[in-house]
């Protein structure tokens, strides 16, 4: 089970500004800011690496601010990262560090290789087209072609991630919060790829629907075997999706181990901290 | 002489407080405890002892500070599980290592049945095989089937710890390590999860268990260990150890 990883990053680093060392040493979880006091550049991310395997799911946990979502838009390739490596299984047996790839290549490895759900739904989907549009375009990015195929694969999600095939023909603008979030659901794992970053993905949605959301997630993570990263402030969502988590803290991973370990025997400050936090 | 399923060395977990000055809380002191296939090993001593933290700190719940904990895994390999990777870890929970703890983690809406076949096929079993296997043991621990694809957080405290044990007893470990897993049923509920514990141990599978009545521990455990602010103060025959503790009540 050794080397099995489906998605590999290793010392990524986001500096926003001058991205010299003398902003490295004044910031961090010791320095207590991810500004530098003497270069005014915000270290965004900082030597942040991990590992996620088939069929397991990678949390990252911390306030907002932390680092954590910059972290995910850097390895989604929203963000162009300072530094750092990327490899993903799929691409060249994980031998090319992808944040090397052209721009265009790069946006293509979101066809089939890597999907994003994203906090917000309007960033992973079009508003003023349908849901079945939504899924149609992400499929006809990796080649689908006859028509009715298009349409039978789209309502088969849409089915499997709880969405009223009733709704297939309605504009997705049209839709509630929790429903997006399904729609969005359905078009990242429309072309089954082997890894998906989840932002925040119940954040902000009502309790139920957000509960609803969650047991979905959870079962497909269970049912496709992908590889997922989820980034969340929220521990219930960390525990109830993931196995192993890394806590973030101005921009470093301050402690990474299995999500159960860190819930009850954190040991970085900031970890009992925050741990501490959410159980009062 | 037999070979040990299970044995750990010097076993030792220090807490360090950062958020109350950096205090540091020794709860457990160096462990030393071997177990055998078929044996079951119940934990006794007032609370605070380090009982729960012992278990914890074999399933890496916690991370243990120092000492080692050898398991013996189906394949005949033998390995530290101090110094397993947490992927390893994970890997080993439920497969070889069993943990069943006095409450159901967060499982919002899933029904019993459901939530049993799932462990059963995250453990390696296909689909059918753990189905049967989780229907065949919510009926023998007498959960009502009209219940079986109801949300268990709306059922009751006691049916939740029945399908807590139903799930972590589903594929037999090769180390069993129960925290309290029957402190919320019914006499005869009782009965019928004291009756499946102690079917494993029949199996072959070793037990480390903790139970807050005797009469539990005097009907399954072939050893007692009674332990003491983080330590083993004393380890034998189960009448004997009674004895001692039943004596030490009194004084």
């Amino acid at each position: 089970m050794k080397n099995s990883w489906a998605l590999k990053v290793s010392s990524l680093g986001k500096i926003h500004g001058v991205p010299d060392l003398e902003s490295l040493s004044d910031t961090g979880p010791d320095a207590g800011t991810a500004k530098s006091a003497t270069t005014g550049s915000i270290v965004a991310a900082w030597d942040v690496s991990f590992e996620v395997s088939p069929g397991e799911a990678l949390g990252v946990i911390g306030e907002s601010g932390s680092g954590k979502s910059t972290v995910m838009r850097c390895v989604a390739g929203d963000q162009t990262s300072t530094t750092g490596e990327v490899f993903l299984q799929s691409v060249d047996h994980g031998r090319t560090n992808v944040l090397d790839l052209d721009p265009s290549r790069r946006r293509g490895l979101r066809v089939a290789d890597l999907s994003v759900v994203y906090q917000d739904p309007a960033e992973g989907l079009r508003l003023n087209v349908t849901a079945g549009g939504n899924i149609a375009e992400a499929l006809t990015a990796a080649g689908w072609r006859h028509f009715g195929r298009i349409r039978e694969r789209a309502a088969e999600l849409l089915e499997r991630t709880e969405v009223p095939l009733s709704r297939m023909d309605d504009l997705v603008g049209t839709f509630s919060g929790g429903m997006r979030q399904r729609v969005q659901l359905a078009k990242a794992l429309a072309n089954e790829p082997p890894v998906v970053l989840l932002d925040e993905p119940t954040t902000g949605l009502d309790a139920s629907v957000a509960a609803g959301v969650l047991d979905l997630i959870r079962n497909l993570l269970e049912e496709t075997g992908v590889a997922a990263v989820v980034v969340s402030h929220d521990f219930a969502v960390i525990e109830m999706l993931t196995t192993r988590c890394v806590v973030m803290n101005h921009g470093r991973i301050v402690e990474a181990g299995l999500t159960d370990r860190l819930l009850e025997d954190p040991h970085h400050p900031y970890s009992q901290r925050l741990v501490g936090a959410a159980r009062a | 002489m037999n070979e040990y399923i299970f044995s750990c060395r010097g076993l030792s977990k220090d807490f360090v407080l950062h958020t109350i000055d950096g205090r540091r809380v020794e709860a457990l002191r160096g462990v030393d405890l071997d177990i055998l296939p078929g044996e079951h090993v119940a934990l006794a001593g007032s609370s605070g002892a380090g009982k729960s933290s012992l278990l914890k700190c074999i399933y890496r719940t916690y991370e243990p500070t120092s000492g080692t904990a050898r398991l013996r895994l189906r394949t005949g390999e033998l390995v530290d599980l101090t110094t397993l990777s947490d992927q390893e870890m994970a890997h080993l929970r439920g497969r070889d290592i069993g943990y069943v703890s006095q409450f159901l983690r967060a499982e919002p809406r899933r029904g019993p049945l459901d939530i049993v076949t799932r462990a059963g096929v995250s453990r390696g079993m296909d689909r059918v095989t753990a189905r049967e296997a989780a229907a065949h043991s919510l009926r023998r621990l007498n959960i009502d089937e009209k219940l079986w694809d109801v949300h268990a957080s709306v059922l009751s405290g006691g049916e939740k710890q029945r399908i807590n044990l139903a799930a972590g007893t589903i594929s037999s470990p090769q180390l069993l390590l129960l925290d309290e897993p029957v402190s919320a049923l019914d006499p005869a509920n009782r009965e019928a999860a004291l009756d499946l514990i102690g079917d494993l141990t029949t199996q072959g599978v070793a037990v480390l268990a903790v139970f807050h009545d005797v009469e539990a521990m005097e009907r399954l455990a072939s050893r007692i260990v009674l332990m003491r602010k983080g330590r083993i103060e004393m380890s034998g025959d189960p009448t004997l150890v009674l004895e001692v503790l039943t004596q030490g009540a009194h004084v």
